[in-house]
């Protein structure tokens, strides 16, 4: 996996100048879809409706409260989500994941202090997920090429992805250095298509 | 007759419309490259602890809390926003006192090891319901305790004076730094809370407020455009 800079992966990705599109964000058009999704509960990982909780402390093996969604191979999918952290006095939790079924892609997680980073890589991709405010996470991946992530509207990552076969995932997913509790609050999930 | 109802029906209609506005405050917006918007105001209401700046992408929200800003500030940078998308701002103030702070120096323990639950957000029954207008005076939480519960985490409780609250702020102003910060936003009538320290909060001093968000300023939209060019690194 290689990380670009933004200015260099705008190069083959400006598009003709479109209608400027109120929601979603970029260029459209963007039809809005509904996957669907299983839960996942594993280990002390406990999901109400979109609150998502890791109720131990255990840094070892599978801790997850997530919802994973409908496999895509093609195209340029959106996603769009609201999390409020409610409690965290564990760390380094993942939050939102795009997942490639052959294994782990994009991973945002959270560790104290509101850091947000990538988990492969450790980049920071933003700070002030402080508990109790809502963060709004936008993610563009176009299969084959690349994955933006957009945290409060500002592109914050961006990573070249190869072709095959992804899902989205989010929720609270103890990652190999982490270790719960945690409680996360998700709220106004959408996703698109084009 | 009629037409008196029509006419109240209509300034009902437009009365939830149109949210009351802040008339102290005047937002203005400027695209300063394709896709940063400049954010200035002019204006603030003397009593206001400080103001939260907001932005949406659909006219009706929903709105995103960017930052808790103090209520000397007057501008804000929304940087690298996404291309081709209308943005939509506003500003509000809060309103509240803080209680009293608190001097905490974290140790090295060893502590006993905390409660399960002991970090949640919690009302711990038993006080007496608070009864004063946020904003008036007496409504500011009392009898802040800080008690240290592990290398890196603080319990806190409080009590709550204030019975018409939006929630409560925790403000940590680690030592070194000059001003209070936001660390927690808390549900109304929530008076105990657990924190987990970074390591610059080994020596900090917390305080908790009671807040209410005024009314938001008028809304400035502006719309983003191309990602900027690649350079080529070539003069």
């Amino acid at each position: 996996m290689r990380l670009l800079t933004t200015s260099a992966l705008t190069a083959g990705l400006l598009l003709p100048a479109l209608p400027a599109a109120a929601d979603p964000v970029e260029s459209g058009p963007w039809t809005s879809y509904s996957p669907t999704f299983t839960v996942q509960e594993r280990g002390c990982g406990d999901v109400g409706d979109l609150t998502f909780k890791l109720t131990c402390s255990t840094d070892s093996g599978d801790q997850r409260a997530e919802r994973r969604y409908a496999t895509y191979s093609d195209g340029t999918r959106q996603f769009e989500g609201y999390f409020k952290i409610t409690s965290l006095p564990g760390s380094r939790i993942s939050l939102k994941q795009t997942f490639k079924t052959t294994g782990p892609f994009f991973m945002l997680a959270v560790e104290r202090g509101g850091r947000l980073y990538a988990v492969h890589g450790g980049d920071t991709i933003a700070t002030g997920a402080t508990i109790g405010t809502t963060v709004r996470v936008n993610t563009v991946h176009v299969v084959g090429s690349v994955h933006r992530t957009y945290i409060n509207g500002s592109l914050k990552h961006t990573v070249a992805s190869e072709s095959g076969s992804f899902y989205d995932k989010f929720g609270a997913y103890r990652t190999a250095s982490g270790q719960g509790p945690a409680t996360v609050e998700w709220s106004g999930v959408r996703f698109w298509r084009k | 007759m009629r037409a008196r109802m029509v006419l109240a029906l209509a300034l009902v209609v437009v009365g939830c419309a149109a949210p009351r506005q802040d008339p102290a405050v005047r937002l203005e917006a400027a695209l300063v490259s394709p896709t940063d918007v400049a954010l200035r105001w002019r204006g603030r209401d003397p009593g206001a602890a400080g103001h939260v700046i907001e932005f949406a992408t659909e006219p009706q929200g929903p709105y995103t809390i960017l930052g808790f800003l103090p209520p000397e500030q007057t501008a804000y940078t929304h940087p690298d926003l996404m291309p081709r998308t209308t943005f939509h701002y506003r500003l509000r103030p809060y309103y509240g006192a803080a209680s009293a702070p608190v001097d905490v120096t974290l140790g090295d323990g060893p502590y006993p090891k905390p409660g399960p639950g002991w970090a949640e957000p919690r009302v711990i029954p038993g006080g007496s319901p608070g009864s004063r207008s946020v904003g008036g005076e007496g409504a500011a939480p009392t009898g802040l305790t800080a008690t240290v519960t592990q290398a890196d985490g603080i319990a806190f409780r409080w009590a709550d004076r204030a019975r018409d609250e939006e929630g409560f702020l925790l403000e940590d102003r680690p030592a070194g730094r000059p001003d209070y910060r936001v660390t927690a936003v808390l549900a109304p009538d929530v008076n105990a809370f657990g924190l987990v320290t970074l390591p610059e909060e080994r020596h900090a001093s917390y305080r908790v407020r009671a807040f209410r968000y005024g009314p938001p300023s008028n809304v400035v939209r502006r719309t983003t455009g191309d990602l900027p060019s690649p350079t080529t690194g070539e003069d």
